[in-house]
């Protein structure tokens, strides 16, 4: 007999960036699963491998290396016809270990070169700017691949308010040069956080207010105002009309669970055992994600591609409970 | 030095089976999976999916040590005519069309909601 639930998602909000969704009628073992995947197990690329030429910068070769590791790279599937191309690249690539190659091939790896030399630089500079520190920034890698580049910025506003012309990674001065070869290889964050996908990614549970009617007109107008006052979150609201107490609009945004409705209430009974006049409780299968992405691939990717992850390995694991287990 | 590879925490050892199955010695109906490489992502997920089922007696899972990358997966049956395994499959079997369902679900709440605001995103 099957169990299975069928699970509703409502979408709040989607930017390039940023998703927020509420997911309904399941439990929390897959509100925590989708998470825990997005946070560790999405592939995305990393720089994991660096070949210096020269490097007669401040920082040395580890320290550079650690830099452009961090920085996030971004796929863009060609001729992506349904939105903003976002970024899955578990097609496009091998991890790395799977390929059959000997060190490194196209299939399993994108190169990228940076070559800046601060005396070659400086002489196509404006005179203002002249014998300043050069910063080296993400925009200096080249890329071998036409579909991998680094995910300078977000979106164009951070772009606008950004001093830099991409992520930092070293400032030069009179005669120091950098040039390396970087290879992106795909991995999971399991391995190592640069790999992860997304910068937050939770969800709180829902809150469940329930404003009990029969008690509350026990209370009188002070009292209602005290309670409304008590709660830090503001979740409750006074009605001028008809002088109840009713939930706030957006408040299941604000609500944060805190005791202080409770404990203010409790000094209102009568009796310790009357019933509650306000209780917010967490709801056991509604939750509201938050999804902020690193700019390696879009959020709504994200989040489509943690459920391929997850499908993939149940179907992997029945596959394994079929026949290895014999 | 002697720090074991990140990615022993995903990838199989040589020759190490996915799944292993023991039936337990002293409880009828009763044995222990123990997922190599899995972590609690799965763990709580099976462990959950498997108490809603009516055949299942007992379903617990432990992560025995952070650095043991398994799981054990107990799992009890109320009757010798439900195999542990048996209720294991259904159990895979029952999250994989869950999941199914929830990326369909994701599709389309997605895509109607940029309909409903459309903020010129589609086109890009």
């Amino acid at each position: 007999m099957p169990q299975q639930r069928f699970p509703k998602v409502e979408v709040l909000s989607v930017a390039p960036h940023f998703i927020s969704f509420i997911l309904s009628e399941t439990d929390t073992s897959m509100a925590n699963a989708i998470r825990r995947i997005m946070i560790a197990e999405v592939p995305t690329l990393a720089i994991d491998l660096v070949e210096y030429h020269e490097n007669s910068s401040v920082l040395n070769d580890e320290y550079i290396a650690h830099r452009l590791g961090l920085i996030p790279i971004r796929f863009t599937p060609e001729g992506s016809m349904r939105r903003v191309p976002g970024g899955d690249c578990h097609q496009a690539f091998l991890p790395h270990r799977e390929c059959v190659c000997y060190d490194r091939c196209p299939r399993c790896s994108v190169e990228f070169e940076l070559d800046v030399n601060f005396d070659r630089v400086n002489q196509t500079r404006p005179e203002q700017e002249r014998d300043l520190p050069l910063t080296v920034t993400s925009t200096d890698l080249k890329s071998n691949n036409p579909l991998v580049a680094p995910a300078h910025f977000l979106n164009e506003e951070e772009q606008d308010e950004s001093h830099d012309e991409g992520i930092s990674i070293v400032k030069l001065g009179p005669g120091q040069h950098l040039k390396l070869k970087a290879f992106a290889r795909m991995g999971i964050s399991k391995e190592h956080a640069k790999w992860c996908p997304v910068a937050v990614a939770t969800y709180r549970f829902w809150p469940i207010i329930t404003i009990n009617a029969e008690a509350c007109g026990m209370l009188t107008m002070e009292q209602k105002q005290e309670l409304v006052d008590a709660c830090p979150d503001r979740i409750l609201e006074l009605d001028e009309a008809t002088g109840n107490l009713v939930p706030a609009e957006n408040a299941y945004e604000m609500a944060t669970f805190t005791e202080d409705l409770k404990t203010t209430q409790e000094a209102m009974k009568k009796r310790p055992e009357d019933e509650d006049f306000v209780s917010v409780v967490q709801s056991t299968d509604r939750f509201v994600f938050s999804v902020e992405s690193t700019g390696a691939m879009d959020a709504e990717d994200i989040l489509l591609s943690s459920l391929r992850v997850l499908k993939d390995r149940l179907n992997y694991l029945a596959s394994e409970v079929e026949n290895g287990l014999k | 030095m002697n720090t074991p590879e990140r990615s022993a925490a995903f990838i199989l050892d040589d020759d190490q089976e996915k799944i292993e199955y023991a039936a337990d010695t002293k409880v009828s109906n009763a044995g222990t999976f123990t997922f190599n490489k899995e972590d609690h992502t799965v763990g709580n997920l099976l462990r959950m999916q498997l108490l809603r089922d009516p055949t299942v007696k007992f379903a617990g899972y432990k992560h025995p040590h952070p650095l043991v990358h398994k799981i054990l997966l107990k799992i009890q049956t109320t009757s010798s005519q439900r195999l542990p395994t048996e209720a294991l499959s259904a159990a895979i079997e029952d999250l994989s069309n869950e999941t199914d369902h929830l990326i369909t679900q994701v599709t389309e709440a997605i895509d109607k909601w940029k309909k409903e605001n459309d903020t010129g995103m589609l086109g890009m």
